[in-house]
């Protein structure tokens, strides 16, 4: 068993990537050396204060490099995270990880990732790791409008690979759902994160085609490594199965979708 | 040197510090994270008859202080449990004391749960869950009097190992329930379970939680454990296991000071898994610096005189 490691670490830098959107570089060589794309750790700010965060919150790990840095990407939803992106340099969080499963990378099918809002994080890791194997990904990246769109730049930098961006309302890339980006005719392995809606939409298409595709799921959490049954989801045999420990990363075969 | 043993329920406690039912699941989840075996215990996921399958997501969510869950009690039954959790507690925990956290929907349920362990090696004896708000007859027990009179002197003629209740604190006189346990046969208290709640999201219009209504623990409860410990404590003799929203040692030691004998550390465990041992050092120190053996300090607050 690999025991996740407890740290606290420091943050290197927090930097603005989009509205309410953050880049976060935690301070973490432990975890860092041992996190795998799809894989998440916990973030909190420990026992002393009862102000929210109080529980941790988890987050897919966005890059854990080679300069031994933990890479989040944070985006303001509530008051925890609102405190979180108030964070600055020099300040510390709680990390608990890497948690949970990672995705795991077919090399005789084009890779194409899918990405809602937030669920772009694991796939910078993800992009920059396959780059780095001189293997190219597509990166398929959806958000409602520009002004919510991850600094493409920042992910060219952080991952060397350029993102085909989609808005709803077309104020950034192509106009229309991050969906329109597949193209089943190249019989891609397909990986997705993102809202559930867009997680469906991924699903029903892989069915329909016999893609491969693997998912990571979000869901509420309490302690991250399987204790508490917290953050279940429900399997295709119908069972609540639990996003920490047999997740987050899935088989979109393994879970049930809503028809 | 502090001394922190205790002679309870037959045996010794190295330390007052267990890990909650419910926040340790069996023990081996922690074990790379907590050197479980040099704290007091711990009382495990609730245990039923038949596998459970629990209630639909969101199951837990945070609230001001502390968090809201209503997991439903999820657990592999209890044929699943002897053969695939017990055996790990039995080979790994030698001075840590473990309760399993029994539960049913009858007092049948609970009996015939308690009587398939009570053989079984690995374990010191049974916390009894009759207050677990987030199934339909989780609290039927702990709160009438007459059904929790019943399974106490039930399960008392199951099993002669130690017999803990723990009681919820949604009843008007936690007293009157401690008296009954005491009464008839139990050997301790856990006080308390989670209080009822429950958290609407207000852009949605629902509730957040899956099963709508939760039980919420954390920091914000602690003064109600406080002072419901207290008052079981006036009400009955039996050693009190001290829980709700412990994340200090000074947390523990007003349980301690209150009446309780042992404390369990839940919630905070998912905010810092050290805070069990960073608890029982703290403990170790203040009866260090007070030249107090642990066991005189339970239930030692001075009460003023009020006049």
């Amino acid at each position: 068993m690999n025991a996740p490691i407890r740290d606290w670490a420091e943050v290197r830098e927090i930097r603005r990537a989009a509205d309410e959107t953050w880049w976060v570089e935690l301070d973490s060589p432990a975890i860092a050396g041992r996190a795998r794309p799809g894989q998440f750790v916990m973030v909190g700010l420990g026992v002393e204060q009862v102000a929210a965060p109080f529980l941790p919150r988890p987050f897919s790990v966005g890059l854990a490099g080679p300069d031994r840095t933990v890479g989040l990407l944070l985006r303001e939803f509530g008051a925890g995270t609102r405190r979180l992106a108030r964070l600055r340099d020099g300040d510390r969080v709680l990390l608990l990880g890497p948690l949970g499963q990672a995705f795991s990378v077919s090399s005789d099918r084009p890779v194409v990732c899918i990405a809602g809002g937030v669920g772009l994080a694991p796939f910078l890791f993800l992009a920059a790791e396959q780059r780095k194997l001189g293997r190219q990904v597509r990166l398929l990246y959806g958000e409602r409008t520009a002004d919510r769109v991850f600094s493409s730049e920042l992910i060219e930098e952080l991952t060397g690979v350029a993102p085909i961006i989609y808005t709803e309302d077309g104020s950034a890339g192509h106009q229309g759902l991050v969906l329109a980006g597949i193209r089943p005719e190249e019989e891609p392995a397909l990986l997705a994160c993102g809202p559930t809606p867009m997680l469906q939409a991924v699903a029903r298409l892989a069915i329909e085609h016999g893609l491969p595709l693997q998912v990571s799921v979000e869901e509420h959490m309490g302690c991250g490594i399987g204790t508490c049954q917290g953050c279940v989801v429900r399997s295709a045999s119908g069972e609540w199965i639990k996003s920490c420990t047999e997740g987050p990363v899935f088989d979109a075969r393994e879970l049930s979708w809503p028809t | 040197m502090a001394d922190l043993t205790q002679r309870l329920f037959g045996t010794q406690w190295q330390s007052p510090v267990l890990l909650a039912s419910g926040t340790c699941g069996y023990g081996e989840e922690y074990a790379e994270l907590i050197p479980l075996d040099e704290i007091g215990g711990i009382v495990t996921k609730a245990v039923s008859l038949e596998p459970r399958s629990g209630n639909p997501p969101h199951r837990v969510s945070e609230t001001p202080g502390g968090m809201i869950n209503a997991i439903g009690l999820q657990n592999v039954g209890l044929a699943a449990f002897i053969r695939e959790k017990l055996p790990w507690l039995r080979d790994n925990l030698v001075r840590a004391r473990v309760l399993i956290n029994v539960v049913g929907h009858t007092e049948d349920e609970f009996e015939a749960v308690v009587a398939g362990l009570d053989g079984e090696d690995g374990f010191l004896g049974f916390e009894i869950n009759v207050s677990c708000p987030n199934v339909k007859d989780g609290t039927l027990f702990g709160t009438d009097p007459a059904g929790l009179a019943g399974l106490v002197a039930t399960l008392r003629r199951a099993t002669a190992r130690p017999l803990v209740v723990k009681l919820t604190p949604n009843v008007p006189d936690i007293g009157l329930y401690a008296r009954i346990c005491e009464e008839n046969g139990a050997d301790g208290l856990s006080t308390i379970n989670t209080f009822p709640g429950m958290l609407i999201d207000v852009g949605k219009r629902r509730p957040v939680i899956g099963n709508v209504s939760g039980g919420v623990s954390g920091p914000a409860i602690l003064p109600m454990g406080v002072y419901l410990t207290w008052r079981a404590r006036q009400s009955s003799s039996l050693p009190i296991l001290g829980i709700g929203g412990i994340r200090s040692s000074d947390d523990a030691l007003q349980y301690i000071l209150a009446g309780a004998s042992l404390v369990q550390i839940g919630t905070a465990l998912f905010v810092d898994p050290e805070v069990a041992v960073a608890v029982h050092r703290g403990v170790e120190a203040y009866c260090t610096e007070s030249e107090t053996p642990l066991r005189e300090l339970v239930g030692g607050v001075q009460i003023p005189d009020r006049d």
